[in-house]
């Protein structure tokens, strides 16, 4: 056995002790894992690497905790059930083509901002009750909103994976769009009907609507109510088509579109409503700080060689079976993490493929990491905004798509060639 | 007090302790390697005499400047544009420590990213510094991050877009200074710093420049010369003496369409030969095992000779790894051949200098051998 394998083993015996025996808080584990791993690799306890592995998330934890402060203010003013109460209304005759339509529109902060986590947070929210009125379970309802998350994160203009795998090669990102829509689009079809199709058909809508509280939508208008997520959208589209001029980044563009949800809707306490959206997301930023350092560790004491170099070790028959399984499981750690550590080195084991459809494909797998414990951050993130208590039953549903989702993106890798002369 | 409460303390506690000795141990990393400048060096300016917007941040940054007001052609040499990548910057120092011209001028610049030298890059677990002993006692020289620090520049976008090409890259990049050219005069710290050097070259009519890197021994650009099509003739020439001296290294055209690097900019903006120049560094790699100082000095790494045998590495890789000797030695050997094979087909603009350590005596007296006192 060599050494870093020990490492690992003490590493995740230490967080799966603490997380499932002790019942310790996930961040507590993930800790004391680190530390463990710090100890056997011979390194003391080095908390300059603890805190410096902490960084790698500070981003995303001002993203996150600025969207849910975000979605939170816009709940509490009563936009939210007042946007669903809308949406029906306008749109019950035709269920099938609302559900596609749905999908895309969670998909579409994404899609922008190259955010799995803004799209759920955001239209995902949104977009939850709305699903709950057409008759869709939460769990399902949570499934469909974290991949239309993930594929919205993928889909263009915007895959930051893509970016990063492309970027480990060189490869500028030029000319991924239309291998990114192959990719995603008729995914996001297909989870729409799977996940929600057998639901909504068979809803009495028409009584859905004849049920809706439309009051707060009345006393307000839609346009004052829904002018804070219109807030968002517009921004987030100028910083992406005037980057020079905006460029305001997301926790700013959370912050600023808050300020209206206080004016534009029912009265609330804003400072309480900040301070519970920050208690909700509070566990999930605490995995991200211990997952900072897990990684920290694991690339200091050499576990992550070893895990990188063994899944590069198979034969080359086996190659895609390792792209599919190594790629999501280290995707536990971060998808951009994982399209980082392992999308390039695989990418350069294909380098007889066509280059931008099979970085394009690997950077879908890739995304399956925000599926995948402790982070799953769109997993969680769904089940949140659709008010389950936890995330297990989301992820079981989530199972065959994702199993889908890699076939089809193994797909476009083996068939690169052919499929880039289609367009 | 409540029993969460204290539980509450005794975190907040443990957190607080952990930011002082954290924060010391970042705080240490702003304080400047020591360069000792040898007899060649004539004068030692800041980049911001050339772009005085540059003055007081932490991108401006010391270029050595020797044989200066020498008749003769030029050459810039830009080390640390990527502090994760030691060999480029050792070679910087090796020259401002034991060059002297005999002809043209040579502008060096060791840091060329001075905000990487005072970072690590998050979740790499790299070292902070590497020590080499020399026969006057031991010589500590940082070890950076590939990018600027945050606390410089900071948020990054979700997508850089590189100013005069439009090209998009991942948000990160907006802090790599090898994807900031030709600069920005008002743009983020990275591209002012891009813009300095590149009115350093402008303004000093720079016949030659040359950035020293380090890449993975994954990627496919690796013991290699990267030159701008009007430096292909003068690195076509150096890769032959190159060769000659048993030294293997590649030759690749500049690509037309990723933008920002030297290579590229440097040649379509000013009117100097761009070349960039690669070894193999495994403490950089994706592949590396157990990261630490003893890494970056030998590069000896068993899962590097397993990707080896795997065939999935660019460069060959054995037990011996590729140490800092080696890898300074290339680049120095580089940079020695640069100026000779100009001088050799323009003798009245010639650039020459004497003092620099040759490829074989870097390998067999070790870097210290070369490197001063301190003062």
């Amino acid at each position: 056995m060599s050494q870093e394998f020990f490492i690992f083993v003490v590493m995740v015996g230490v967080f799966a002790a603490g997380t499932f025996a002790l019942k310790w808080p996930v961040a507590v584990s993930m800790l004391l894992a680190s530390v463990a791993g710090a100890l056997a690799g011979g390194f003391g306890v080095p908390i300059r690497h603890l805190v410096e592995g902490t960084f790698g998330y500070v981003d995303t934890i001002l993203t996150i905790a600025t969207a849910m402060i975000f979605m939170n203010a816009f709940k509490d003013s009563g936009g939210l059930e007042a946007l669903s109460a809308a949406t029906i209304r306008r749109f019950h005759k035709i269920p099938g083509l609302l559900l596609v339509l749905l999908t895309f529109v969670v998909m579409f902060p994404g899609m922008i901002t190259g955010s799995s986590s803004a799209s759920v947070l955001t239209a995902g929210a949104v977009v939850a009750p709305m699903f709950a009125a057409l008759g869709i379970p939460g769990v399902e309802a949570a499934a469909l909103i974290a991949m239309a998350g993930i594929l919205g994160m993928i889909a263009p203009p915007v895959n930051i994976p893509a970016m990063i795998i492309g970027g480990g090669i060189d490869m500028p990102y030029v000319g991924f769009e239309i291998p990114l829509l192959l990719l995603t689009v008729p995914l996001a079809v297909f989870s729409a009907f799977y996940f929600g199709y057998r639901f909504v058909k068979k809803t009495d809508i028409s009584a859905v609507v004849r049920t809706l509280d439309t009051k707060t939508l009345d006393q307000y208008g839609g346009f004052r109510l829904f002018s804070p997520v219109l807030i968002v959208l517009i921004l987030m589209v100028l910083d992406k088509a005037l980057p020079k001029i905006f460029n305001l980044g997301m926790p700013l563009i959370f912050v600023l579109s808050t300020i209206p949800a206080y004016f534009t809707g029912k009265r609330f306490n804003i400072l309480n409503s900040a301070k519970t959206a920050i208690e909700q997301a509070l566990p999930v930023l605490g995995i991200l700080v211990g997952v900072g350092m897990f990684i920290q560790i694991m690339t200091l004491t050499g576990v992550r060689g070893f895990i990188v170099v063994n899944a590069l070790s198979v034969p080359p028959a086996l190659l895609y079976l390792a792209i599919a399984i190594s790629i999501p499981l280290f995707g536990a750690v971060s998808s951009f993490g994982a399209s980082s550590v392992l999308g390039v080195p695989f990418l350069l084991a294909l380098l007889g493929r066509d280059q931008i459809i099979t970085a394009a494909s690997l950077s879908l797998i890739a995304a399956l990491g925000d599926f995948m414990p402790p982070t799953a951050l769109s997993a969680i993130f769904a089940a949140q905004v659709v008010g389950l208590d936890g995330y297990g039953k989301t992820l079981k549903k989530l199972v065959i798509p994702s199993l889908i989702l890699i076939v089809w993106a193994l797909v476009f890798i083996i068939f690169s060639k052919q499929i880039r002369t289609l367009y | 007090m409540k029993k969460h409460h204290i539980t509450a303390i005794i975190f907040l506690a443990l957190a607080g302790a952990a930011a002082i000795v954290s924060g010391a141990s970042f705080l240490a990393m702003r304080k400047p390697d020591i360069i000792v400048p040898g007899p060649g060096v004539s004068e030692v300016v800041m980049l911001s005499n050339w772009y005085p917007q540059l003055k007081g941040t932490p991108g401006d940054t010391e270029v050595y400047i020797l044989g200066k007001g020498n008749p003769g052609a030029s050459m810039l040499v830009l080390g640390g544009t990527h502090p994760n990548e030691p060999s480029g910057h050792m070679a910087a120092i090796l020259l401002i420590e034991n060059a002297v011209m005999t002809s043209g001028t040579l502008y060096v610049i060791p840091r060329a990213n001075a905000s990487g030298f005072t970072h690590n890059d998050p979740q790499e677990g790299a070292p902070q510094s590497f020590t080499i002993q020399t026969p006057n006692g031991p010589r500590v020289f940082r070890y950076g991050s590939r990018a600027t620090n945050p606390v410089h520049q900071w948020p990054d976008p979700n997508v850089y877009i590189h100013a005069s090409s439009g090209q998009s890259l991942s948000g990160s990049e907006t802090r790599n200074r090898n994807r900031g050219y030709p600069g920005r005069e008002n743009g983020t710290l990275t591209e002012r710093v891009c813009y300095g050097i590149v009115q350093l070259i402008k303004k000093e009519k720079v016949t030659i420049t040359v950035d020293l890197h380090e890449a993975s021994p994954e990627y496919p650009v690796i013991n290699a010369i990267v030159a701008h099509p009007k430096a292909m003739g003068l690195a076509s020439e150096t890769v032959l003496g190159l060769e000659m001296q048993n030294i293997t290294i590649g030759l690749e055209p500049s690509p037309v369409n990723l933008r920002g690097l030297s290579h590229r900019e440097l040649g379509d903006f000013t009117d100097t030969l761009p070349v960039l120049m690669e070894t193999a560094n495994a403490s950089q790699g994706r592949l590396r095992g157990r990261t630490d100082e003893a890494l970056v000095l030998t590069g000896k790494d068993k899962w590097y000779v397993k990707a080896q045998k795997l065939g999935r590495l660019y460069v060959p890789y054995d037990e011996n790894g590729h140490p800092l000797e080696e890898r300074t030695g290339r680049h120095l050997a580089g940079i020695t051949e640069l100026a000779f094979s100009w001088t050799l087909e323009n003798p009245d603009s010639a650039l020459e200098f004497t003092g620099v350590p040759a490829y074989a005596e870097l390998q067999e007296k070790g870097l210290g051998a070369f490197l001063r006192p301190l003062p």
